[in-house]
């Protein structure tokens, strides 16, 4: 064992493994984190919670990990390359270690100009730091943990001790090239992997493929991304906006009839194209989990954490194992 | 205000351009005109309505270009770099019209030079030689008396030239001009005659010869003799004094030279019904200028190619006609001049006046007593390199010892026998200084430019109809109205004129070579813009991030400098806003220049030429509004104009905003082709606009 | 070359608005070229200024001149006693020159006339782009000619990220992806196989994060030093 987190455990036991998402919110709202801990606890084997996602100024991902740590939920902190440079970063991992939490996932983090895609003022003047890319992150939390050493070369007394994580995006531009980077960062140390958010099942089995060929699935745990679609507008939205995502025109077909069979009460439109939404995302994780190499999902139902326990129960994948530290 | 450069002042744009002018190959007008006359310049100056300025270039030159306007060959037309697009450049017209639209400011010019030299100058004859020479002779400030046989002044030009092609007040300008500085005619007065040559010389310091080919060859053939046969010379004389000429109705002129063709159409003027010529050369070989055949056709003159004269035939001594032989070929194998005749094939051509014109000679008999010395054929003796004759202080030039050539070509020699006396009196070497006038002109025009370079047909002049020339001696020829003028002067490809790179602030930027529509320039270490490319359009030198580039033609700076003045005190209670109109020159007629009241019109030589700072500094000097007004559709002479200036007036609206000014107080207008005024209507709906602006905003 | 940009008008206003005697100084090599502060461009904000003066009434002197560089002396030391004359010389040379001039003007301020941008290249007249940051360890053999400190907007060493949509960057759709470039450019030199090698955390400190960067060429300064050279043109002694 790397880190004895929940996570590896549940990997390690051969059982498909389910992360959701906490997105932290934009002030210092602690109850916010709880009730939304509370909502995802018991519905998955560990939570990632962001760090200051698409590029906006929340409660930070170690803080908001702390409290959900408290509430019983296991973190995935993330980590951006964004925000800080590798004095701070490893400071920060040395912190969230002390404090008991065991996963990290490592990001570039969305560029500041990002701002929420243009929803929120953000901070598009800031400076960022991208002292380090997420590679060179992986290694850096892997020297520490394996070797006991800071990246500068200063002995670690008691090593901070990770399941180290990264992202990513296997039908993203250039598309041949996607294999060589998810490598990269499996050779720099990545334990598990969570991927973009996946529409195209074809897309994605046919990267799988040459991921297994590479070898790279047994070397690492690949969980598919999923991205809870809430409405046929976020599901074209997503098709044209977000970088390596391509949604089938069939999906968005149907949400779009699921709008349309409510007229012209919106309300109901909202339920309805909400409940299709779940039925798909559970289609989805079926087509991800069946997919050779894939070891679990990695559900995201952004700002929705409540539709994580019917999407996990509709799927098969509840309860979630329960699996003793040693 | 301070003129807001710190720099030294360069000198003034005109000296500096004509000294770069003289560092580089001139414009191919500049270069064949045997005083190199700056075409390029008047031209360029006559298109922005300088005429003034036009006529003191062209005379700085030529003392006698008023004649040059209406009888000069022209050479730098045939030479003109337009051939390779269309036509070349009416160089003589625009000149003949510069010189008449600026005939008062000339007029009030004419002042006496004084005289500072005490040294005494004796000119043998009036014509295109001695006349230059008296006029450079008097300007240096020595005492110039002027000896010449006739009644008036002149020489051929008065006594020979016929008026139809040179009316005597056009020479009379050039006369006046040169009398007025205090030179001393003696007319009626033939050395040999009235006074001797010796006593020239004692009576002066030094004495020019320039009595050029008075005398018309004679014809040693059977019957060549009086009555009924005329020389050219004598005959052209009698009519140019209006003397009684006995001409038959059938009048036959031998030669085919201009001066055979001012003899056939004098005889027609002077009543003769018939007029044939008869000349040993072809069509193609005949030594007159081919306009002046096309003229004398016109006037139904008639003329027999390739016989040559044989004999005079006589009925009981009036003239039957001319026994003429079939001509085989005028010139040998090395060009010369060397006529071979078919003996059986004899021709005769009805007339009863024969009229000789097979060239002039000169008559040098008041030279028999002096010690100035005359070859075995009957030439002075001299040396081309001084202008001297073999007695010191006696010098030489015209025709006389260059042989016939065109009135041009005696002025040159005449500056230089001018410049040749003045070194002389001075006590120097002449030999080495006299000015030669052979200048390498700019390379021939590159095919991909003559292909890019706008088609526009040559402007004509107005002739009158041949029937009603022909009863009269009136001048033929009219001049250009100033539209016409105004057009042709825009033909004009600047050659010469264009853009020069200052290498100290050159950074090689590739600005330059990237803008210019005609691949002129060709920056390596730095920019150098190639003279045989340039069209001296201008729209470089405004792009120059380093202000590296200038024109020959024009000041670039001069808009900026001179706005000030333009623009002057701007009343603050005005009611119409102070309007600045930059506007294109070329293709305007005089009438686009009358504008509304209030707006200030800068003519521009292309709109190119704008830059950004030129629009600032007219609002900085109190304009309300700055138009930028192009030619009218499709008549830019240059090519990819637009887009810059349209970005730079658009960027001028961005600066001027940023300094909270409405942008539409600058705008880029097109003038109104087919409108008689065509900038006074877009100017004025342009004031308007500006004036509502002003009252919205404020001033 | 180095690129910048004009600054807005007012900008300019506010930092020069109380002095009376200005020098607007263009400087005529990297900043001209980019159009941004040459001769041309100094005599244009110098008008600018005379008539922002003229629209707040206020008196005030304003010229122009360049220079070929304002940042080596032997090209602005000539026309010194002149800028001297002025209370304030407003430089439209790169921040290079600003700074180097400020050094060398004693109590005359020398204030920025334009932004200093980037190096940068011209691909089209007009255009200039960013392709190299100065980073002082250059690894552009490792990826295909194309630099990703200056290219990527993370400037990432193994890229790319996430955010590449049809080869372009997440920031812009007008802006190239660095790393998409890189892979496509490898991919035709055949080099391709040289990505898949994690680059290390690199050592930025010689980049400006080590602090100002100085280059000392002993064997082309040594005779300087020698003559005495030195301390007469060091920055601030000349006055």
């Amino acid at each position: 064992m790397k880190s004895g987190s929940n996570l590896e455990r549940v990997i390690l036991s051969g059982q498909p493994a389910v992360t959701a998402e906490l997105g932290p919110p934009m002030s210092a709202d602690g109850h916010e984190v709880v009730k939304k801990a509370q909502l995802l606890k018991g519905n998955c084997d560990a939570a990632n919670v962001t760090d200051c996602q698409t590029a906006v100024v929340r409660i930070s991902s170690i803080a908001a990990a702390a409290i959900a740590f408290q509430q019983g939920l296991e973190p995935v902190m993330q980590m951006t390359c964004r925000d800080r440079n590798r004095i701070a970063i490893q400071a920060d991992l040395l912190g969230a270690a002390a404090m008991g939490l065991k996963n990290c996932l490592c990001i570039a983090g969305d560029h500041q100009s990002f701002s929420a895609a243009g929803r929120l003022k953000g901070h598009p003047g800031a400076k960022n730091v991208y002292d380090v890319d997420t590679c060179q992150l992986v290694s850096i939390m892997k020297k520490m943990r394996d070797n006991g050493l800071q990246e500068g070369g200063d002995t670690l007394e008691i090593a901070p001790k990770f399941f180290i994580g990264a992202s990513w995006t296997p039908m993203g531009d250039p598309i041949d090239f996607r294999p060589v980077n998810l490598m990269k960062k499996v050779n720099a140390g990545a334990d598990f992997i969570q991927t973009q958010g996946i529409y195209d099942i074809e897309g994605f089995r046919s990267q799988m493929e040459k991921i297994r060929n590479m070898g790279l699935h047994e070397r690492t745990a690949i969980l598919g991304g999923i991205i809870v679609p809430r409405s046929g507008m976020m599901l074209k939205y997503m098709d044209s906006s977000v970088a390596g995502v391509s949604v089938p025109k069939s999906l968005i077909d149907r949400m779009m009839k699921a709008k349309a069979a409510a007229g012209d009460d919106k309300k109901k439109a909202r339920q309805l194209q909400e409940g299709e939404g779940k039925k798909i995302t559970v289609e989805l994780i079926h087509q991800v989990l069946e997919t050779p190499g894939v070891r679990g999902v990695h559900i995201q139902a952004i700002e929705w954490e409540s539709a994580i326990a019917d999407i996990v129960k509709a799927a098969g994948l509840y309860p979630r194992p329960n699996i003793p530290a040693e | 205000m301070s003129d807001g450069s710190i720099k030294e002042k360069n000198k003034p744009h005109k000296e500096w351009a004509a000294e770069l002018k003289e560092q580089r190959p001139y414009s191919p007008c500049r270069a064949a005109c045997p005083v190199n006359t700056d075409v390029q310049a008047y031209v360029g100056l006559i298109a922005q309505g300088r005429y003034a300025e036009a006529l003191e270039v062209i005379r700085s030159v030529n003392p006698i270009a008023s004649v040059c306007s209406v009888i000069c060959h022209h050479p730098c037309e045939q030479a003109c770099r337009r051939c390779a697009v269309d036509e070349p450049l009416a160089v003589r017209h625009l000149k003949r019209f510069a010189l008449e639209k600026a005939a008062d400011y000339r007029r009030n010019k004419r002042r006496l030079v004084k005289q500072t030299r005490d040294k005494k100058i004796a000119i043998i004859g009036s014509g295109p030689s001695g006349l230059t020479a008296a006029n450079d002779l008097a300007d240096l400030g020595y005492g110039v008396t002027i000896y010449e046989r006739h009644p008036v002044l002149g020489g051929m030009l008065s006594s020979a030239i016929p008026t139809y092609r040179l009316p005597r007040e056009t020479l009379q300008e050039d006369i006046d001009d040169i009398i007025a500085k205090g030179v001393e005619a003696r007319t009626n007065c033939e050395i040999g005659r009235d006074i001797t040559m010796n006593e020239i010389i004692d009576k002066h310091d030094a004495i020019l010869i320039a009595v050029g080919l008075s005398e018309s060859r004679a014809l040693n053939i059977p019957g060549a003799d009086v009555p009924g046969v005329l020389l050219a010379i004598p005959f052209l004389e009698d009519a140019a004094f209006q003397k009684k000429i006995e001409l038959g109705s059938k009048v036959l002129v031998i030669g085919g030279g201009n001066v055979a063709i001012d003899v056939a159409r004098t005889a027609k003027r002077l009543g003769a019904g018939y007029v044939e010529m008869v000349c040993l050369e072809s069509a193609e070989e005949m030594p007159a200028w081919k306009w002046e055949v096309d003229e004398a056709v016109e006037e139904d003159i008639a003329i027999s190619h390739r016989w040559g004269p044989k004999a005079v035939r006589r009925d009981n001594g009036r003239i039957t006609g001319l026994e003429v032989v079939k001509v085989l070929s005028v010139f040998d194998s090395n060009g010369r001049f060397s006529p071979t005749f078919d003996n059986d094939t004899t021709s005769f051509i009805e007339a009863d006046t024969v009229i000789i014109t097979i060239g002039q000679m000169t008559n040098l008999s008041f030279l028999e007593d002096s010690q100035v010395q005359v070859d075995e054929r009957g030439r002075v003796v001299w040396d081309p390199e001084t202008h001297m004759s073999s007695l010191r202080g006696v010098f030489v030039s015209g025709e006389v010892v260059t042989g016939p050539g065109s009135a041009i070509q005696a002025v040159a020699s005449g500056h230089r026998s001018a410049m040749a006396m003045h070194v002389y009196l001075e006590g120097h070497e002449i030999e080495g200084v006299l000015p030669t006038y052979e200048k390498e002109p700019i390379a021939q025009l590159p095919g991909d430019v003559a292909d890019v370079i706008h088609r526009e047909p040559r402007m004509k002049v107005e002739h009158l109809p041949p029937e009603t020339r022909c009863s009269s001696f009136m001048q033929f020829e009219f001049g250009y109205d100033e539209e016409s003028a105004l057009k042709e002067a825009g033909r004009c490809r600047g050659c010469g004129g264009g853009a020069v790179v200052d290498t100290d602030k050159c950074m090689a930027c590739l600005t330059c070579q990237r803008i210019c529509p005609y691949g002129a320039p060709l920056v390596t270490s730095v920019s150098e813009i190639r003279s045989e490319y340039c069209q001296a359009c201008g729209l470089c030198a405004p792009e120059c991030p380093g202000q590296a580039i200038s024109m020959v033609s024009y000041d670039v700076g001069e808009v900026r400098s001179n706005m000030s003045s333009l623009v002057g005190s701007v009343d603050p209670k005005r009611q119409e806003p102070a309007v600045v109109a930059l506007i294109c020159s070329h293709h305007v007629g005089i009438k686009g220049f009358e504008l509304p009241d209030n707006v200030r019109s800068v003519p521009i030589h292309c709109t190119s030429r704008v830059d950004i700072i030129d629009l600032l500094k007219a609002f900085e000097c109190g304009a309300d509004g700055v138009a930028v007004v192009r030619c009218p559709a499709g008549a830019c002479k240059y090519k990819d104009i637009e887009t810059r200036v349209s970005a730079r007036v658009r960027r001028t609206k961005e600066l001027i905003h940023m300094l909270g000014m409405d942008a539409g107080r600058i705008e880029l207008l097109q003038a109104v082709s087919d409108d008689g005024n065509p900038y006074a209507v877009v100017c004025a709906d342009f004031s308007e606009k500006v004036k509502q602006i002003v009252l919205r905003t404020g001033r | 070359m180095i690129v910048g940009s004009q600054k807005p008008i007012d900008e300019i206003w506010e930092m020069v608005k109380d002095f009376k005697k200005i020098l607007v100084f263009g400087c005529n090599t990297c900043v001209a070229i980019c159009h941004a502060g040459g001769d041309k461009e100094a005599e244009t904000i110098a008008t600018l200024l005379r008539m922002r003066a003229s629209q707040e009434g206020v008196d005030m002197q304003v010229d122009h001149t360049s220079v070929m560089r304002h940042c080596e002396p032997e090209y602005f030391d000539p026309v010194m006693d002149d800028v001297k004359k002025y209370d304030l010389i407003l430089s439209t040379a790169c921040g290079v020159g600003v700074n180097f001039l400020s050094d060398r003007t004693g109590i005359i301020p020398v204030y920025p006339g334009i932004n200093t941008s980037f190096y940068g290249a011209v691909p089209e007249p007009g255009v200039f782009e960013e392709l190299c940051a100065g980073c002082g360890d250059c690894i552009l053999h490792m990826t295909g000619g194309i630099c990703p400190i200056a290219r990527c907007s993370k400037t990432l060493m193994n890229g790319p990220c996430g955010g590449t949509k049809e080869g372009k960057c997440e920031v812009s759709d007008e802006m190239d992806c660095a790393w998409y470039l890189i892979v496509e450019r490898m991919k035709m030199l055949g080099t391709l196989e040289k990505l898949s090698e994690v680059l290390p955390p690199r050592d930025w400190s010689t980049s400006r994060d080590g602090g100002p960067r100085r280059v000392s060429m002993e064997h082309i300064r040594a005779y300087e030093e020698k003559e005495g050279e030195k301390t007469e043109t060091a920055g601030g002694k000349k006055e």
